[in-house]
């Protein structure tokens, strides 16, 4: 059945449709939801949850973006509101993607010490650099980076400009080289502790 | 020679990073060693991101089938479909489903059927639970082990209505009266399951009301056979 017809049966109720609309999109939902909360039973909640509103919603989608992006949007917000609540914080979403330039501008790069991130970036330590993103710029990244999106796409998901995301974006993989930094100097830190103490031991 | 500092090269990278090749950047770059590391970086960040989608899974299903109950209870869904059906099944109105088997009905000898799955079915329900060793598996293993049974028990209901329409009208209407009972004590512990997957007692009632059920199906098939 093919995704426009899904969506007009999904609109008259029917359930193969609703199904069929799942299975479709499930796996892109659920991945953008696992990386942006790092956790397998709250981001099968999200997903739950996105497509419930997604269905509740249906009967009032008119086409005039495309579906997916409508999912997404719908998605997003689901998982945006989520770590809102989950945080305390009641500022805006636009707050989310904006932190304090002093402390996530790229001015830092600028006098530290000149690593290299080379070779050094895998899954397990960008996901960990990813999570301690703030939620706006998760966002952008997650879409863009992770999943694809062009910037047009992102800017209609997450209610934005263009320029706005591509800004977004710059800043979260500026951000993200600094915590990957920090993490590259902290585990050198422990590496020569642990030297200095088999030396110590030696001796 | 490079024509523009470090500190106006980060007003340059976002679009460096959206494939814009300015000259005076590239310059500045085979030049700096700390301005190119920084766009390696950058680089290194989104080629490592990227790869990821490729190992994206579809959510357990567990999710579809939460989702559905819920759409279902909300009465945002119609004709709602089990979610192992073909889509020849589902399609088609379920009467007709049941109606399809008659011609073909082999003739059943339902008890040792009854048995070998019920007895298939506990062991696949019990076993997880003493020896789980995490909730995922064993909510994958629940909806596993009993969608199969409750769909032969649906298919054993047709052989045993096919039968027991040759028994005694009067005991034919009790055993529908009980089989009645017995499936909306189905239906109870299944919403049950649904709503609470992880819960012990309400699989264990479940199993009870498919036992049930079994036993009553092959009393009917019995009743038919004896007055044939």
């Amino acid at each position: 059945m093919p995704e426009a017809e899904a969506i007009r049966l999904a609109q008259q109720g029917d359930a193969a449709a609703f199904e069929r609309l799942y299975r479709l999109h499930n796996r892109r939902v659920y991945s953008l939801c696992l990386r942006m909360v790092s956790n397998t039973a709250e981001a099968e909640d999200l997903t739950q949850e996105a497509f419930l509103q997604l269905f509740r919603k249906i009967a009032t989608f008119r086409g005039e973006s495309a579906f997916s992006t409508w999912l997404h949007r719908l998605a997003v917000n689901v998982v945006l509101m989520k770590l809102r609540k989950k945080s305390g914080n009641e500022s805006s979403l636009e707050e989310l993607t904006e932190p304090d330039e002093d402390s996530g501008g790229p001015r830092r790069d600028f006098g530290g010490p000149d690593l290299r991130l080379s070779g050094s970036i895998d899954r397990v330590n960008l996901q960990r650099a990813v999570d301690q993103l703030p939620p706006g710029y998760k966002s952008v990244f997650v879409l863009h980076d992770v999943q694809g999106y062009e910037h047009n796409e992102i800017a209609e998901i997450m209610d934005c400009s263009i320029g706005n995301s591509k800004s977004q974006l710059h800043k979260a993989r500026m951000r993200l080289r600094e915590l990957l930094h920090e993490a590259l100097r902290a585990q050198a830190r422990e590496e020569r502790k642990a030297a200095s103490a088999d030396s110590g031991g030696k001796d | 020679m490079a024509t523009i500092t470090c500190r106006e090269v980060l007003a340059h990278l976002e679009p460096w990073m959206e494939g814009e090749r300015p000259l005076d950047l590239q310059a500045h770059l085979r030049t700096c060693a700390h301005c190119s590391s920084v766009v390696n970086d950058l680089e290194s960040i989104h080629t490592e991101a990227s790869s990821w989608s490729a190992a994206e899974q579809d959510a357990p299903e567990r999710v579809w089938t939460s989702l559905r109950a819920q759409l279902e209870q909300e009465g945002l869904i119609r004709d709602a479909i089990p979610a192992h059906e073909d889509a020849a099944k589902a399609q088609a109105p379920r009467a007709g489903w049941f109606s399809s088997l008659f011609p073909r009905l082999p003739r059943p000898v339902l008890a040792g059927a009854y048995l070998a799955a019920l007895v298939a079915v506990a062991f696949a329900l019990s076993g997880p639970v003493n020896k789980r060793v995490n909730e995922a598996r064993w909510l994958k293993g629940t909806q596993v082990s009993t969608s199969p049974l409750s769909a032969q028990l649906d298919f054993d209901e047709q052989n045993s209505n096919s039968y027991v329409t040759r028994a005694n009208p009067a005991v034919t209407a009790s055993l529908h009266q009980n089989l009645a009972l017995v499936d909306k004590y189905i239906a109870l512990c299944e919403k049950s399951v649904n709503e609470e997957p992880q819960n012990e007692v309400a699989r264990d009632y479940l199993y009870e009301a498919y036992q049930q059920k079994a036993d009553l199906l092959t009393q009917m098939t019995e009743r038919g056979e004896n007055v044939q």
